[in-house]
């Protein structure tokens, strides 16, 4: 198993609760989290991540617990085993797309260490992405939204880090490219080592995801 | 992390060039205003070497020294050549030279001596005066005169010259006996490039005839050289240089000077008293300083400013770092790593440019004021106050580091 969480909840200073529901996620498999505006989808995806600490329940990554884990080894936990996509703006603007990828390997020796030659590994990527080379040289500026949240699929998949975490990337694409975008990020997954999950609000995504997680705000 | 910490200064290189300007400037400023004062103070205190005590009447101190090496003010007393030669004669004085003034030339001073003024004094330490064109005194008529003077007035050897009584420009003209220039002195950066020197006897003769300030009898009307040269002789003088056999018996001397009971009369030890008058001198210095540390301030809190205003155009960048794995402490450092950066870049600059100022006003310097600077990169108190700049930039960085840190650790990826 990649991931679990157990009786996961969320309180904000508010004292606004959230709950959310277990999920087990195996190699291989996919899952859609819906949700409506403001149901915590994008907590849950910091909880996941180990960016914001969690308050009750338990998250085991790869079989390691989040609660046992300090600070600094969540975020290397983050670095090893998490790819993560967001909706937009995924890019540093001043680094070319080629900079922008190898940075995922900067915080990790483990990521580093599954890639042989970093220059062959980013090409295939872009291939199977529908990339070429050219556009690895570009800032991204120069690049549509298409392309750079491409780029942002290869650097989360660069290693092959066990779990991809995407909040809503196909916010910014039109329904035609939605589909093929995502498609492209599920066929990029090994199936025997990876997992993926995708938070967003688009229902016509449902059909690609082998699971869907509804979470909902619970005061 | 560094190259990371320059990709993104690379990005924002306007606003960076900028405090670089501002932090090259400030710092160049202050390295310069220290060398200066540095130089200053060395030819400063290296204006009168080779003298071991500066005798003159009993009175101030740095007054007597201000006329006798700065040639700035009046004497107000005189002391007597017999006493002169009375002390003279302790046996651990080994020379004097006697100096008198009142007269001038142009606004430059005129000093009265000896001819063995230009073997005695010396300036920089060891350097024995030069001439650069001509030689010292033979006649009553000749005059030697520093190199400033020289450039000043288009003067060289056989220039013929009139002195005016007195040091101010509304003195009554010695016009009945010119002196005729024989030697020029080659530049030293201390007060005798800006001084003309007239035999004792020489200075005596164009006062023959004259009382409270006035001319009472013409030379014209006198065949000078039946005038007996011992007549010539002055009876007073304003002071006299003093040399000993042995730097032993200094204090001995001085005392001995101090408590001669024939005539009011006083010796300085010049090191002691330049040592005094710059104390008073040099608290300028210290306002120079307090400006440049201000500027210098305000150039860190401008780093500080732009780093700051420029984290919440940054959020993103932190955000997908924080992606990345990269810890808080990782976000922090970049910045660190900015600010230092910034920093060293600076003192480079800085030392660059002062070196470069130096090696191109270290003529000028020379010869309009006097200053002899240093043709060097950085000496270990620059050094020191470099690294305390560059340490004060990092604490400054510390608030933007810790914001980062701080916003990182609370913050999730949607803020």
């Amino acid at each position: 198993m990649i991931l679990e969480t157990q009786q996961l909840t969320y309180q904000y200073a508010s004292g606004k609760t959230l709950c959310f529901p277990d999920i087990q996620l195996y190699a291989g498999e996919k899952i859609l989290i819906v949700g409506p505006s403001g149901s915590g989808k994008s907590t849950c995806l910091n909880l996941l991540s180990g960016v914001l600490p969690s308050q009750e329940g338990t998250i085991v990554l790869n079989g390691q617990n989040y609660t046992t884990q300090t600070r600094q080894q969540l975020d290397q936990l983050r670095a090893d085993h998490i790819g993560i996509i967001f909706q937009s703006l995924n890019l540093i603007p001043y680094l070319s797309g080629f900079e922008n990828v190898a940075l995922s390997l900067q915080f990790s020796q483990q990521r580093r260490a599954n890639v042989s030659d970093i220059n062959i590994s980013i090409n295939q990527l872009a291939e199977g992405l529908g990339l070429t080379s050219d556009i690895l040289t570009k800032q991204p500026k120069a690049m549509s939204i298409g392309q750079q949240q491409r780029i942002a699929v290869i650097r989360a998949m660069l290693g092959k880090p066990a779990l991809i975490l995407a909040d809503e990337p196909t916010s910014a694409l039109d329904p035609v490219a939605t589909e093929q975008f995502t498609t492209e990020l599920i066929r990029s997954i090994d199936p025997a080592e990876q997992a993926v999950i995708v938070v967003s609000h688009n229902p016509a995504l449902i059909p690609l995801f082998d699971r869907v997680v509804q979470i909902g705000a619970k005061v | 992390m560094i190259s990371l910490a320059f990709a993104s200064m690379r990005a924002r290189l306007f606003p960076i060039v900028l405090v670089i300007l501002a932090l090259t400037s400030s710092m160049a400023l202050l390295l310069a205003v220290d060398r200066i004062k540095v130089a200053t103070q060395n030819g400063f205190n290296q204006s009168l070497s080779g003298v071991d005590l500066v005798l003159g009447p009993r009175g101030s101190g740095i007054e007597l020294m201000l006329y006798t090496v700065f040639h700035l003010g009046k004497p107000t007393n005189n002391i007597t050549t017999e006493t002169l030669k009375d002390i003279a004669q302790n046996p651990k004085i080994e020379w004097a030279v006697p100096i008198a003034l009142g007269d001038s030339h142009r606004g430059y001073r005129v000093i009265a001596t000896s001819s063995e003024y230009f073997e005695r004094i010396k300036f920089a330490g060891d350097q024995s005066l030069q001439f650069t064109e001509g030689t010292a005194f033979q006649e009553l008529k000749d005059v030697v005169i520093g190199s400033a003077v020289a450039d000043a007035l288009g003067y060289a050897v056989g220039t013929l010259m009139f002195v005016t009584h007195g040091s101010g420009s509304l003195g009554e003209l010695h016009d009945d006996f010119a002196f005729q220039v024989t030697g020029v002195l080659a530049p030293t950066g201390t007060p005798t490039d800006q001084a003309i020197f007239v035999t004792l006897e020489g200075y005596e003769l164009i006062h023959l005839g004259w009382s409270n300030g006035t001319q009472a009898i013409s030379l014209k009307n006198i065949d000078v050289q039946k005038i007996p040269t011992e007549r010539l002789y002055p009876q007073t003088i304003t002071a006299a240089y003093l040399g000993l056999s042995s730097k032993l018996g200094l204090f001995q001397v001085a005392r001995f000077i101090n408590e001669y009971s024939e005539e009011a009369v006083s010796a300085i030890i010049p090191g002691v008293a330049l040592t005094e008058l710059w104390s008073i001198v040099g608290s300028v210095d210290s306002v120079f300083r307090l400006l440049n540390w201000l500027i210098i301030g305000i150039s860190i809190i401008a780093m500080m400013t732009m780093t700051m205003t420029a984290l919440e155009s940054r959020t993103r960048e932190m955000t997908i770092l924080r992606a990345l794995g990269a810890t808080p402490l990782h976000l922090s450092s970049i910045i660190l790593a900015e600010i230092v950066l910034i920093s060293s870049f600076s003192v480079l600059l800085a030392v660059g440019l002062v070196r470069l100022l130096t090696w191109v006003s270290v003529d000028v310097l020379s010869e309009w004021a006097g200053i002899r600077i240093e043709l060097i990169w950085i000496t270990t108190h620059e050094l020191f106050t470099l690294g305390v700049i560059v340490l004060a930039g990092l604490v400054a960085s510390l608030i933007p580091a810790g914001m980062v840190y701080q916003r990182s650790l609370h913050r999730g990826f949607a803020s």
